[in-house]
This record gives C-alpha cells, structure tokens and sequence, in this order.
C-alpha cells in the first residue's frame, strides 16, 4: 500500500511532492511525461498514482483511460490546473477517483491520497488496528497499548502493507514491490530484516510467517467484527 | 453603410418600369401602323371613286363636262352623307355630287400633271372636316382639262382610329399587370433560396444548428461557403483562445503551487503573508480567465444544453470528489428540460453550487430543476447543512469573500456563478431550505 507514482512535467512541483510523499512515509517514483508514466503505471503495482494531465508526449487523460481500458485498477488522483468544472467531470469519467486543482496545500493533498489508498483497501477510517497496535494513517504514528513506537519508513511500509490486508497472505515478492521505489536496489532478504525489527518492536504476536507463501497478520476475533473483515 | 433598398424592391421596381416602357412603345407603335393601315384603305377607297368618276365622263355639245353614268356608291346620293365628288375646271366647279348639296369644296390651286393623285385635308359641308383625293384629266376631244376631287369626311376615320386606341390601351394595361405579377412571382421564387439562408441564420443565431447546410442555388453557394467559413474559423479562433487561456493556466498555478509549497517551511509570520498574496494572485489568474472564457462564450451563436445529463455527470463527479463525507445527490430533472446557453458555462454554475451543497450537506442534497415561464428555468441547489447567518448572503456573491475558512475552497465559486448568471441575463437567489440548510435559486433562459 505504500507505493505510489507521481507523473508531473513541472520538475519543481514533481520534486516537491515526491519529498512530501517521501517524508509521509511512501516509496515514489516521477515520471516526467505520459509516455514514461503510462508504461510504469502498467507494469508496477503501484498503491496509487498522482496524475497531471498537461504532460509531454501523451496527455493524463490519454494515459488515464488506456490504463482503465486495460484493467489496471488502482486509484488516480488528478493533480492539474484545470479548473472548470466540465474538465473535472471529464477527469472523473476518465476513471480518475480524486481531482485536486493547482495551486493546492501538500497537506491536502496528502490527506487524498491517504483516503484514497484506505478506501481502495475497503477501509472506512483512518486508522488500522489490530489488537494492541494501532496505526494513525493521517499522521503516520504507530503505537503499542496506546505507547508510540518509532519505525523506520520501511518498517512502517512494510507494518501498513500487512495491516491493510489483514487476514490475507502477502508475499515477500508482493512486499518488495509495494515499499520499494523502482530504482532501488531490491532485496527480498532485507523483508525478512525488517519484519524482525517489527516482531522485537510489536511483540512476537503480530506478524506470522506462512512457509513458503509468506506472511500474514491474523486480527483477533474483536476486531474482526469492528472492522467488518471476514 | 447606407441602407439599400431591397432586392425584392428592386428587382420588382426594375421589372415595372421596363414593361411599361416597352408596352407604351408598342401602343404607340400599333396605333400610328393602324391609323396608317386607315388612311391608306381611305386613299385607296376615294381613288376608286375617282376612277369610277373619270369613267362616267362625257362631253356635252359644249364642250363642257357631263356625267353620263351615275357612281354606283348610294352615299353620293344623299345629301351630305359624308362622301362626296367634284368636277372643276379652271378652279371652277361644274359638277358635283347630289351629297355636296349646295356647298363646294375649296380646293388648293395646286398644278396636276395627268394621273397623279393628290391628297388634302378641306372643310366640307356643315363645317366638316374631310379629306379629298383629286387628279386631272384631259377627256379625248375637250379643250380644258378637268379636276377630278373625291371627298369623305374624317369623322368615321377618327371614330375608328379612337376606338382602336381605347381597346389597344385596355389590352396593354392587361397585359401589363398580368406581366407584373408574373415577375413577381418570379421574383419571389427566385429570392427564395435566400428566404432560406436567412431562416437558417436565424436557427444558428438560437442556437439549433452549427452551419448552412440547406442545397442553394449555384450563385448563393459561394455566400453561404462564405458564411460557413467565418463560422468555422471564428469558432476556431474561440476554441485557440480557450486552448491559449488553458496554456497560461497551466503555467501560472504550477508556478504558484511550487512556491506555496516552498513557504511552508518558512517563518510562520512570513509564510502567512506570502500565502495572502499568492491566494489574491490565485483569485486574480482564475477571476480573469474566467471573464475571457466567459467574455469569448457570449459573443458566439446561442447554443442549447441538455440539463439532466449534465447534472447527472456533476453528480457522478462530486460524488467521486466528495467520496469521504458521501452526501447523497439528489436530483430532480425533467428530461426534456434545456439550457439557452453553452455547457461548460452550466457545469460552471452547477458545479460550483452542488460542490458547496457537498461541503455543507449533513446527509443530502437536492438539485432540482423546471420552468419557470416561457423561455426560462429555474435551477436550485439545497442542503441540510447548518444554512447562512442571516444577513450574509450579499457577502456570498462578492469575490474572494469566505464566510467560514474552515472548509477548503477559494471563495470564487458563487462570484464565477453570478458572473456568468449575468452573462445570460439571469440572477442567483438565495433562501432557507425546507431541508434546514441553504437553498441557492439560479433564473437562467432555457425551455423545453
């Protein structure tokens, strides 16, 4: 869930939003025209993607209804100085979830994201719990019996991936493309590192390993019905 | 330029004069070739008198003239019957018919050679006027030659010549309506395809169509080419501008987005201000783009918009942009119901409206809209949120102003909905909703 792609033209504003995004805890990757954009947005699983429309080579409507046309599914928020409402309804019938119009605040902006992400994930708010731990999507804090505990943003994608899809088994494979940008240099054994930190930050309890298929977190039996998870 | 008179006029003017220059050169024409028709069967006539006359001729004992054999036209019988004859010698009359009675005729005395007839008009009995034929001739065995004179009155030909103008005149003028009319008829078949290129404007004018399509005549082709031309190139021009407007759009508010994210993490005090000033150059860029696009928009041909479809296309929009609170959108629409003007600058009204009722809504809100009178409807958007302070809603239209900064927004959206309201002649009212929030009303032309 914590993987998101950025495709604006303007280098200012894309460096400004993929630090903002950064430092709100997600992996980014930028691409600069629709072309580029187009192609990651069909081959990486992306969590979300903030989308401008006035971009180089193809325009963001263009690459917007091949990706819907294609069945690829995740959410887009439309970041774009066109304002009039007759672009907004053309955005949304494009396949856009979200439009937000420049100028706008990172905080806006970042609060859509989030919303979109939960929402995609069938999550009504904007907090994930399971048991002890709970996790405030909005300011990116994670606590233990109500304690904080501090994580490192990998530890923190990796914690909010296996939260988002309790009671589903991830594998280490899917982990890696969620937390990771594209120009990473991957390493599936690091998960194995940071799902330990976890385990010694959150309690042994938390984060079950599945041999050979990966690793699932099981809600309790209470949480199960308070979050209306099967 | 100065007004022309109309083609109809001149055309139908054109057409007049030149008839009833031809048809009085014809009268004129007819009635000199019959009177010259009826003075020629005259000459003809009295010279058979004359040959009648010189036939019956004979010398008495003296030497003088004696009509051996009377003329066989019974008129010279009868006493000033209108026809007549006379012998004269040396200027003398010696004979002359029973008709003359007691009168002679006064002959000029103008020298005859043998044969040759000579023509007068005289003054004949009873102060007539007639016209004579005469001729000498020299009988075998006289010794003076005799004037031969033959004479009928001018009344019957003058009758007759009249008679012929009277009915020559009647016809022409017959003649000369019946031609009027059939060039009127003409005429308006002729400036017909016309008739139409003017009933086709008239439809692009309200809006029902785009460009001339109708078949015209060779010679209007180029004209209505012509025409469809400047509509397309100044729809063009209209579509460059917005593109242009677009463009700049574009720049500008990335350019002010890069520095509004740069000032967060300056001084506060600092930031504050910058923020201040940015958010007038945010109002200034969107206020005055929306002028020029609405500006560009009103001097274009009328257009009509369906309403419910684009209503229904805002709500899918705002219903997407407002996924997180989840108002439900309620709208009532008559199907066939139509906006006098152009979409996008309806969705710009709607828009703005349903996105405020989507702030404020608790639960719900109602878009509505219906007629309102001939050629106009009235558009309402209500909601069950808390409603306006009373006495703040002339606040609402002034541009920029914000009665809560606690809900995102610029504040220009129902400054950009009167703006454009005004363009079309319409107004923005607001009310209590039954609903218990705000109910916005917008007056805009429009029909079924």
């Amino acid at each position: 869930m914590m993987r998101i792609l950025v495709i604006e033209d303007d280098p200012a504003l894309g460096a400004q939003v993929i630090e903002a995004l950064g430092r709100a805890g997600y992996a980014t990757d930028l691409a600069r025209d629709g072309e580029e954009g187009g192609f990651l947005g069909e081959t990486e699983p992306y969590d979300a993607v903030v989308l401008d429309l006035g971009l180089p080579e193809v325009d963001g409507l263009t690459v917007l209804r091949r990706w819907r046309k294609a069945g690829v599914a995740m959410p887009v928020i439309v970041l774009t100085a066109r304002a009039h409402w007759h672009e907004k309804v053309e955005g949304i019938d494009a396949g856009a979830d979200d439009y937000l119009t420049k100028p706008f605040r990172m905080e806006e902006l970042l609060a859509r994201v989030r919303a979109l992400i939960r929402r995609a994930h069938g999550h009504a708010s904007a907090d994930l719990a399971c048991g002890p731990v709970r996790i405030d999507t909005r300011t990116a804090r994670v606590s233990l019996d109500g304690n904080p505990v501090t994580l490192t943003a990998h530890e923190y994608r990796v914690l909010v991936y296996l939260m988002m899809k309790q009671g589903q088994i991830v594998t280490r494979t899917e982990l890696t493309e969620h937390i990771y940008a594209q120009d990473f240099d991957r390493d599936s054994n690091t998960i194995e590192v940071f799902v330990a930190r976890l385990r010694k930050k959150l309690g042994d309890g938390l984060i079950a390993t599945v041999r050979g298929l990966g690793y699932r977190i099981q809600p309790p039996p209470e949480a199960r019905s308070a979050e209306g998870l099967p | 330029m100065r007004p022309g008179y109309s083609l109809r006029f001149r055309l139908l003017a054109g057409a007049a004069v030149s008839i009833a220059l031809a048809l009085a050169v014809a009268g004129v024409g007819l009635s000199s070739l019959f009177a010259g028709h009826l003075r020629e069967r005259l000459d003809l006539e009295l010279g058979n008198h004359l040959d009648q006359l010189a036939a019956g001729l004979g010398l008495d004992d003296a030497g003088g003239p004696v009509l051996e054999r009377p003329l066989s036209d019974p008129r010279f019988q009868r006493p000033l019957s209108g026809l007549y004859w006379q012998v004269a010698v040396a200027g003398a009359p010696v004979l002359r018919s029973r008709s003359l009675w007691d009168v002679t005729l006064a002959l000029p005395g103008d020298q005859l050679p043998d044969g040759v007839l000579h023509r007068h008009e005289a003054i004949g009995p009873n102060g007539v006027p007639v016209i004579v034929v005469e001729r000498s001739v020299q009988l075998p065995g006289a010794t003076a030659r005799f004037r031969l004179a033959a004479a009928e009155s001018r009344a019957a030909v003058d009758r007759a010549r009249a008679e012929f103008d009277r009915t020559l005149g009647l016809s022409l003028l017959v003649l000369m309506l019946v031609l009027t009319l059939a060039a009127a008829l003409q005429v308006a078949v002729g400036l017909r395809p016309l008739a139409r290129l003017r009933a086709e404007l008239a439809e692009i004018r309200a809006g029902r169509r785009g460009s001339f399509d109708a078949a015209v005549p060779a010679e209007v082709q180029p004209l209505a080419d012509d025409l469809n031309h400047l509509l397309a190139h100044s729809a063009e021009v209209v579509g460059r501008a917005r593109v242009q407007a677009g463009n700049l759009a574009h720049a500008l508010k990335t350019g002010l987005a890069v520095i509004g994210n740069e000032v967060d993490g300056l001084d506060a005090a600092v930031a504050g201000r910058i923020r201040g000033r940015l958010d007038d150059m945010l109002r200034h860029v969107n206020h005055h783009l929306g002028r020029a696009r609405a500006a560009a928009a009103g001097g274009l041909p009328g257009w009509r918009t369906e309403l419910a479809p684009t209503i229904a296309a805002l709500g899918r929009t705002l219903a997407s942009l407002h996924a997180e609170r989840a108002p439900a959108i309620v709208i009532d629409c008559p199907p066939a119901l139509t906006f006098a003007g152009e979409q996008e600058d309806l969705e710009e009204i709607l828009g703005n409206l349903m996105d405020n009722g989507c702030k404020w809504a608790a639960h719900r809100v109602l878009v509505s809209a219906r007629r309102a009178g001939p050629g106009s409807i009235v558009l309402t958007v209500e909601d069950d949120g808390p409603g306006l302070p009373a006495g703040s809603e002339a606040a609402l239209l002034i541009r920029g102003v914000r009665l809560d900064e606690t809900v995102p927004g610029s504040g220009l959206g129902l400054g950009i909905v009167r703006d454009l309201s005004a363009l079309y002649g319409g107004a923005v009212e607001f009310a209590r909703s039954a609903m218990g929030g705000l109910m916005v009303s917008v007056t805009l032309p429009g029909g079924v």
